[in-house]
């Protein structure tokens, strides 16, 4: 499609519309939490990064995160390509497989792993505590994200022609080396946008951590659930404060999103 | 290197792709694989690279089984249709890649790929991506990637396919050349026959997975075995006759018999006679002259081709499909055909096939 | 470039001989994944739910604040695809037709949802639009109208999470969209509107359908933003997933199960719906 200029007045108006919803839908939602968090003066948010347990809950929840998301990342990887590049029975249980955690209320996902793994439940562990304990915040989390490295891989996998890795064979590249010096770079981008996404959703993960972390303040306590319990208790502040962080975080992934993109249409 | 098949079969589910196939290709020698779309040739092809696992049968190169080998392991070069070069890594390096994986020093790389640059003639070509490169260009340094690690085989699958006719005719003669100088056993595939005839030392015709016949191209031009290698090696006049003691009977004519077709006796059996082996005559008096005449028929269309005159004329006792008639420039003058005229035709040349 | 459409993907085998030994190894990471994070959770959740047989489950559900809640949750979901559709129809639009200045930046806006955690999109709209604010004690004064708290905080919550979905499903069928057909639609003599309708419009509508069912099988499984920005009262502004959550807070497992049960329910019914509608489009 071609772009054109807006010339007549119903353009104008359908431009002004379109820009209009988006503003106050997001925009203005976006900046007034930015003007109110920063409305009563540095220092209230200062302290509220100072305390040791919000500290705690922030690095609880990068570090979970990036596990997660370097979980998600492997085997993503791995589900794509298998999905791609073979054929069995059951391949297409599995490709649906993969959409549920987009439609799946994360409540239920938390309710599931407290089923599997509290006490009395189906799989109750001996060893070490799982549920109200980092394990189930990992697992939920890894769940949550499941489908986004694996659904940005499969369309670039699917587009390269088969001939692409057997002329590696046939000049006598293992599997191994078609993959790392053939294949990889070509699914580069798409891999580090599927991550990006992961990390996005992974770390602003609220519904399935609350309920099968039991949010303990200093232990188990995360981002999110540390903002809920902020927000419950008035502290105003200190809920603004960290919603602030994450949407500045959230900032900064869109930037780079964006930037991937750019660079996947553009390979193209 | 020799290559030799044995018995390959090849199905997909049901579908039986490559039928029997027994071949044996000299070392040193270009040899065509010809069929039509879907022949089974491309998945022969893959089956002698490795990219395909055979059914049953050996696949030998230079009496060594290579059957159960991957595609690494067979040292084979192959070019694709499509190139399928290295999209992210420069020419020199997509040259370079097979030397790469073996592990060659980065020196004794870099000298290869000059030599290589300069026999594919794209000396200062090394650093540009593929993508900036025309279609031609690109299948020259697909070539030169197949070669860089002097394979003793080399298996090209349609490589000129996507190319214009021009560049076509001028890259197969480059690739005969390039063949012959370093002596590399070549097997490749194709359904273009004038690139068959062109550059093939022998030629195998497959059709629906079956290696019909194998020879060298004037032969298999002159003296096919089977309708199929008749009709797709060029435009073919296939007359039903009957071969009787040294005579052989079309409709009320009949020719000399060929010699050594005794065993075609008494069978129905097909003669085949080429566009340009067929001489027009005006009258009677001037077919008789000539010899050979197999009968009267009329002008049903001429047309104009460069630098002959096709023309079509059906016989009078209207059994067969309208012969095919190709005539030079000198005789179309001489003539001066027109449409609806009767002439006599004489055969120059003709050739015995059973009925098939 | 989030990609939407949710088809079985294509299987393109490149098959050279294959060691059992590594294909197995692939194919069970992937299944074993698969199988351990998505088709066990979803068998708990089920059997869970029926433990106690099935009176106990349909005893459960049919309380009337599991038939308000889930009631809820689909009204609202459902009102929130129809605004969005139409908007994201037009916003995918007004991207791809025309030239404006800051549209680069709009493009990246988008995606706002994707990348901002939904507990805080919930924070936001209630520090924007809350009773306490110009345009919330506006429209309360007014219109007697509670945003925030209320119904319309859902539908707005809803609309922020799912603003994305239609527009990048349409947006690329646009940019591949034929420019030729428009001109000689132009050429011919048809308005805008009437190109839009009977040209444009029938190619973009399968993307759009996609999108919408996409959004709304979205909504219904929403949380973060919707429990903050609903006040989770009972029977009115509690959707079936802050109901499901404060069953488990309080322990009432099976109530929690019976909701949970009914609601995948539905969300698998519109995914797969989804994936028949792309996999008939695919092959017409």
């Amino acid at each position: 499609m071609r772009e054109l200029s807006p010339r007549s007045l119903p353009a104008f108006i359908l431009i002004g519309f379109v820009v209009l919803y988006a503003g106050m839908l997001m925009v203005i939602p976006f900046l007034t939490i930015l003007y109110g968090t920063f409305a009563k003066g540095l220092e209230p948010i200062i302290a509220t990064f100072q305390d040791a347990s919000v500290q705690h809950a922030l690095l609880v929840s990068l570090l979970l995160s990036v596990i997660a998301v370097a979980v998600n990342a492997l085997f993503g990887l791995i589900t794509a390509w298998v999905l791609v590049r073979h054929r069995f029975t059951g391949r297409k249980f599995l490709d649906a497989l993969v959409d549920i955690p987009f439609v799946f209320a994360t409540p239920i996902a938390g309710y599931a792993v407290l089923v599997m793994f509290g006490r009395g439940g189906w799989f109750s562990p001996t060893l070490f505590p799982i549920v109200f304990a980092y394990p189930a915040i990992l697992l939920v989390k890894i769940f949550v994200a499941l489908p986004f490295v694996t659904r940005e891989i499969q369309p670039v996998l699917e587009a390269l022609p088969p001939d692409y890795e057997e002329a590696a064979y046939t000049l006598g590249a293992s599997r191994w080396t078609t993959f790392r010096r053939i294949v990889l770079p070509e699914i580069r981008t798409a891999l580090l946008y599927g991550i990006v996404l992961t990390f996005a959703r992974v770390i602003g993960e609220f519904g399935a951590v609350s309920v099968v972390a039991g949010a303990i303040e200093g232990y188990t306590e995360t981002a999110t659930t540390f903002i809920f319990r902020a927000l419950k208790d008035r502290d105003n502040t200190g809920g603004y404060s960290v919603s602030v962080l994450l949407c500045i975080l959230s900032v900064v992934i869109l930037i780079v999103m964006n930037h991937l993109r750019h660079r996947a249409l553009d390979q193209r | 290197m020799s290559i030799t098949l044995q018995h390959v079969s090849k199905s997909y589910g049901t579908e039986q792709v490559v039928r029997d196939v027994s071949l044996h290709v000299e070392t040193g020698e270009l040899f065509v694989l010809l069929g039509a779309s879907g022949s089974g040739k491309s998945s022969l092809l893959r089956l002698i690279a490795g990219l395909l696992p055979v059914d049953s049968g050996r696949i030998l190169l230079h009496d060594r089984d290579v059957t159960a080998l991957s595609p690494q392991a067979r040292g084979t070069g192959f070019v694709f249709q499509n190139y399928s070069l290295f999209r992210h890594m420069t020419v020199a390096d997509n040259i370079a890649f097979g030397l790469s994986i073996r592990k060659v020093r980065r020196a004794e790389q870099r000298a290869k790929v000059e030599e290589l640059l300069d026999l594919i003639d794209l000396h200062d070509c090394g650093d540009r991506l593929p993508t900036q490169l025309s279609g031609g260009q690109q299948q020259r340094v697909a070539l030169a990637r197949a070669l860089a690690y002097q394979p003793n085989v080399l298996l090209l699958d349609e490589p000129f396919g996507a190319l214009d006719v021009k560049i076509r005719a001028q890259l197969r003669t480059s690739l005969r050349a390039i063949q012959q100088r370093l002596g590399v056993t070549a097997i490749l595939v194709t359904h273009d026959q004038e690139e068959a005839f062109d550059i093939a030392d022998r030629i195998g015709v497959i059709d629906k997975g079956e290696l019909l016949e194998v020879g060298a191209p004037t032969a298999l031009y002159q003296r096919p075995q089977t309708s199929f290698t008749a009709t797709f090696l060029g435009t073919a006049n296939l007359l039903q006759a009957r071969r009787n003691g040294t005579r052989v009977y079309i409709g009320d004519a009949n020719l000399p018999a060929p010699p050594d077709t005794e065993h075609l006796s008494g069978q129905p059996v097909q003669v085949l006679c080429r566009p340009e082996e067929i001489a027009v005559s005006a009258t009677r008096a001037e077919a008789d002259a000539i010899g050979a005449v197999i009968g009267a028929g009329t002008v049903e269309s001429i047309s104009f081709a460069g630098h002959l005159q096709r023309v079509t004329v059906r016989l009078t006792d209207g059994s067969h499909a309208p012969l095919q008639i190709v005539l030079t420039p000198g005789d179309s003058r001489a003539l001066a055909l027109t449409i609806g005229q009767t002439v006599w035709l004489g055969v120059l040349a003709y050739h015995l096939l059973p009925l098939s | 470039m989030t990609h939407f459409s949710l088809p079985a993907a294509r299987s393109i085998a490149v098959a050279p001989p294959q060691t059992p030994y590594g294909v197995w190894g692939l194919r069970g990471a992937a299944f074993t994944y698969l199988i351990a994070f998505i088709a066990v959770p979803i068998v708990v959740v089920f059997v869970q739910g029926l433990y106690s047989g099935l009176d106990e489950f349909v005893a459960s559900l049919v309380r009337p604040d599991v038939v308000s809640a889930i009631g809820l949750s689909v009204w609202t979901a459902v009102l929130m695809t129809v605004i969005n559709t139409v908007m994201g129809t037009l916003t995918a639009y007004v991207l791809v037709v025309y030239r404006f200045p800051g549209k680069k930046m709009f493009n990246t806006l988008i995606d706002i949802p994707f990348a901002v955690p939904t507990l805080v999109i919930g924070v936001m709209l209630v520090v924007a639009y809350g009773p306490q604010t110009v345009i919330g004690a506006f429209f309360k004064d007014t219109f007697d109208l509670r945003i925030i708290f209320d119904t319309p905080g859902i539908v707005l919550a809803l609309l922020f999470v799912g603003y994305p979905f239609v527009i990048r499903t349409v947006q690329p069928v646009l940019i591949q969209l034929d420019a030729n057909q428009q001109e000689s639609a132009h050429t011919i003599g048809a308005s805008p509107w009437t190109t839009f309708f009977r040209i444009i419009f029938p190619v973009i509508r399968p993307a759009i359908i996609t999108g919408a069912l996409l959004s709304f099988a979205r909504s219904l499984g929403e949380f973060g933003s919707v429990v903050i920005i609903s006040g989770n009262i009972p029977m009115r502004t509690q959707t079936a997933t802050v109901y499901i959550y404060t069953q488990i807070e309080e322990g009432n497992f099976q109530a929690a199960s019976g909701a949970s049960v009914v609601l995948l329910l539905v969300s698998f019914m519109v995914t797969i719906g989804v994936d028949l509608f792309l996999r008939r489009q695919r092959h017409a």
